[in-house]
């Protein structure tokens, strides 16, 4: 009997110090050349790290892909060969003309990545576009786009039909009406007037943040840190030209946030299901705008690690205000070199943002030579939009 | 005999158990607990992860200084430095804008051992506090700053980083404490690297710009600042925060500031976002707007006529009828 007790305590004798050799071992700083382990050293699936997407996908399936989930090998060669071509804003338009960026932003700041192997970063539908938009939804896009259009419409850019005047028609008598009027909603894109800070679009006055967030631009260029505790995990968002922002996923199970505190990246609460991190994301302020989504923008998040170089993410995007269904996007995620620690990881913007205030400033400089007669008006002039090339992946 | 030796295995065996029980304890997430509950250790080294908040006047000044009428102050009837009364533009928010006293957190004399022109440059700096303190404008507040500053940060303790998370301007550091790269440039949150010295957080900071500060009475520093931080639990709620700080450049020798850090225990506590870029804007861009909303400004120069209407009900005698 008593043998049998202090036997069967030797066995657990034994698990406790097994349990003590399993993180000693793990203590052991990883060497590069070994395989990190997909479990944090005290259980939880390990997420973390630098990661980035590698490659160029397009958003929506274009319908030429109609049928076809995957692009082949051949296309995907075809796409990144024309793409290299592209000149981009290195292309400079006349000297001296006001379409010239005279290589303010070089085609370095809109460098294209590889073709991916995804026809559309949508899964869901199944056809790869985004579903239709509800009525009030459209009618509202209308209006802003209408709005967004009058202001431009006096400028070269329509004139000469750039994709900048995109959906609009040049007329030579500028949209004085408009001149004062705000828009019908709190702005978060570029217009061509600069009245007040708040003309501005939000990239532009340092407040860049928001979910989901797809990376800048073509696609890329952005990257997260995932750093984890025990039931706890941090993510770091570098975003746009060193802006950034943090986003602590909170783990304890407790509900959402009171529904009138409302954040710019939302309130996001997480629990693991198996190996993935579900993260559900509501209180989602006015000022956020995800394609027409604000307050109402909810989103389920899931991040799964499916190797060690590679993280599976894929969030289902839900707003029935605007959307008249859910739909889901996925993205994978290559890990980075810790060392070489390639993240810009503090969001310096406004620190440096000479150009915010200077396109102020020029404005009112601009009002006063209208109002003595000495300059055109401003609304027959661009300051709005910039001189993107046409990327044929993403048509 | 037989007995007294599996009594003693017993006892070993037990002692081995809990051991093993603990270790398991401190890797198992607490369900249904918040994170900054937690009392675990993370590979043997203490957790300091949960939501954490300074609670001094540090971020006033580091030095002792007694309590003021208002952070902007103007002379009074009498002549005295000590006799100044709330200037505009704090003026209308009574009490809310008065300085709280403190006994500081220098360590030894209490003095900040400026160069001689560091020093006039200090002077200067708390004289157009409200032209020249970063935090005003939301810029990012730099280290020692950020830990001090009336908000809360969360630090997120893995095993090769330490992250942490900080409320104001949604900012953020990386304590490295595997081998990483120097950063390219020079930066406003510096470079942590960190090491365990037996329970003691110890980083290194460096690569620091000149333009953060380290309070609101002007203390500054310039790019050769480097800080060594120990982060020492003096219990599950509060760790000491010490830091040793040195800039040749600007001070004769280095010196210290220590203060606690204390826990934010609220079972709900999370971290709230505070986009304070968002709030300056008219601080630092209104003179540029069409129709300003402020009406009297001359180049950058802000003049507020200090308009304090108070409501019928609200006057101080009708209090008391």
């Amino acid at each position: 009997m008593l043998d049998r007790r202090s036997c069967s305590l030797a066995v657990l004798v034994a698990a406790g110090g097994a349990f003590v050799l399993v993180l000693a071992t793990q203590t052991t700083a990883q060497s590069p050349a070994q395989v990190p382990a997909l479990k944090t050293p005290w259980g939880e699936p390990d997420l973390q790290g630098i990661w980035t997407v590698e490659y160029d996908t397009p958003l929506q399936r274009s319908p030429r892909f109609a049928n076809q989930e995957f692009f082949t090998e051949a296309q995907r060669a075809e796409f990144d060969r024309q793409r290299s071509q592209i000149r981009g804003r290195d292309e400079r338009a006349e000297r001296g003309s006001e379409t010239d960026v005279a290589g303010a932003y070089n085609d370095v700041f809109g460098a294209m990545k590889r073709t991916g192997k995804r026809t559309s970063a949508v899964i869901d539908p199944p056809d790869g576009r985004i579903p239709p938009l509800t009525p009030a939804a459209q009618k509202m896009a209308a209006e802003d786009r209408a709005f967004r259009l009058a202001l431009m419409r006096a400028t070269q850019t329509c004139k000469q039909q750039l994709p900048g005047c995109a959906g609009g028609k040049y007329d030579p008598q500028p949209a004085v009406e408009l001149r004062d009027v705000l828009p019908s909603h709190y702005n978060v894109a570029r217009m061509n007037r600069h009245n007040d800070p708040e003309d501005g679009a939000l990239a532009d006055r340092c407040l860049t943040i928001g979910l989901p967030e797809f990376g800048a631009g073509n696609g890329g260029g952005s990257f997260r840190r995932i750093v984890q505790t025990p039931g706890g995990i941090a993510i770091y968002y570098d975003v746009g030209q060193g802006q950034g922002w943090q986003r602590n996923i909170v783990m304890n199970g407790s509900p959402h946030l009171p529904a009138h505190i409302r954040q710019w990246f939302g309130d996001s609460r997480g629990h693991w299901d198996g190996n993935t991190l579900v993260v559900d994301v509501t209180n989602f302020s006015a000022k956020s705008d995800y394609r027409g989504s604000r307050e109402n923008l909810h989103l389920l998040e899931r991040w799964t690690r499916t190797s060690p170089t590679t993280l599976e993410y894929i969030v289902t995007i839900e707003d029935p205000t605007v959307w008249t269904r859910p739909w889901t996007v996925t993205q994978e995620f290559t890990r980075q070199s810790e060392q070489e620690n390639r993240i810009y990881y503090e969001p310096r913007c406004i620190e440096g943002n000479i150009g915010y205030p200077t396109v102020l400033k020029a404005a009112r400089q601009e009002d006063r030579e209208l109002a003595e007669g000495r300059g055109p008006d401003p609304l027959t002039k661009d300051n709005a939009s910039g001189g993107a090339a046409v990327d044929p992946l993403m048509q | 005999m037989l007995d007294r030796r599996s009594g003693s295995m017993i006892t070993v065996a037990i002692a081995a158990a809990a051991f093993g029980a603990l270790i398991a304890a401190s890797i198992t997430p607490t369900i249904g607990q918040a994170p900054a509950a937690s009392t675990a250790r993370i590979e043997g080294r203490p957790n300091l992860s949960g939501i954490w908040q300074a609670n001094n006047e540090a971020n006033w000044d580091l030095q002792a200084h007694a309590a003021r009428p208002a952070a902007v102050t103007q002379q009074g009837i009498y002549p005295y430095d000590y006799a100044r009364v709330p200037a505009a533009p704090v003026l209308a928010l009574g009490a809310a804008g008065a300085v709280p006293g403190s006994l500081g957190v220098v360590q030894g004399d209490g003095q900040i051992p400026y160069k001689p022109e560091a020093l006039s440059i200090k002077k200067e700096n708390a004289e157009r506090w409200i032209d020249r303190d970063p935090e005003l404008k939301c810029y990012l507040p730099g280290i020692p700053r950020a830990m001090y500053l009336p908000h809360p940060f969360e630090i997120t303790q893995s095993t090769n980083k330490v992250h942490i998370a900080y409320s104001f301007s949604n900012t953020a550091r990386t304590i490295h404490l595997d081998k990483v790269d120097d950063p390219p440039d020079d930066t406003w949150m510096g470079h942590s690297v960190g090491r365990w010295e037996g329970d003691a957080l110890v980083v290194d900071v460096t690569h620091f710009n000149d333009r953060t500060w380290f309070d609101r009475a002007g203390n500054h520093h310039s790019d050769a600042l480097h800080l060594v931080e120990r982060f020492s639990l003096m219990s599950p709620d509060i760790i000491q925060y010490d830091v040793t700080i040195e800039d040749p450049k600007v001070f004769t020798r280095p010196w210290r500031i220590a203060m606690p850090i204390y826990r934010r225990v609220e079972p709900n506590m999370q971290l709230l976002e505070f986009r304070c870029n968002e709030f300056v804007e008219e601080f630092m861009y209104g003179n540029l707007r069409k129709q300003p909303l402020v009406k009297h400004w001359e180049g950058d120069t802000m003049t507020i006529d200090v308009t304090r209407k108070v409501p019928p009900g609200d006057s101080f005698y009708e209090w008391y009828r």
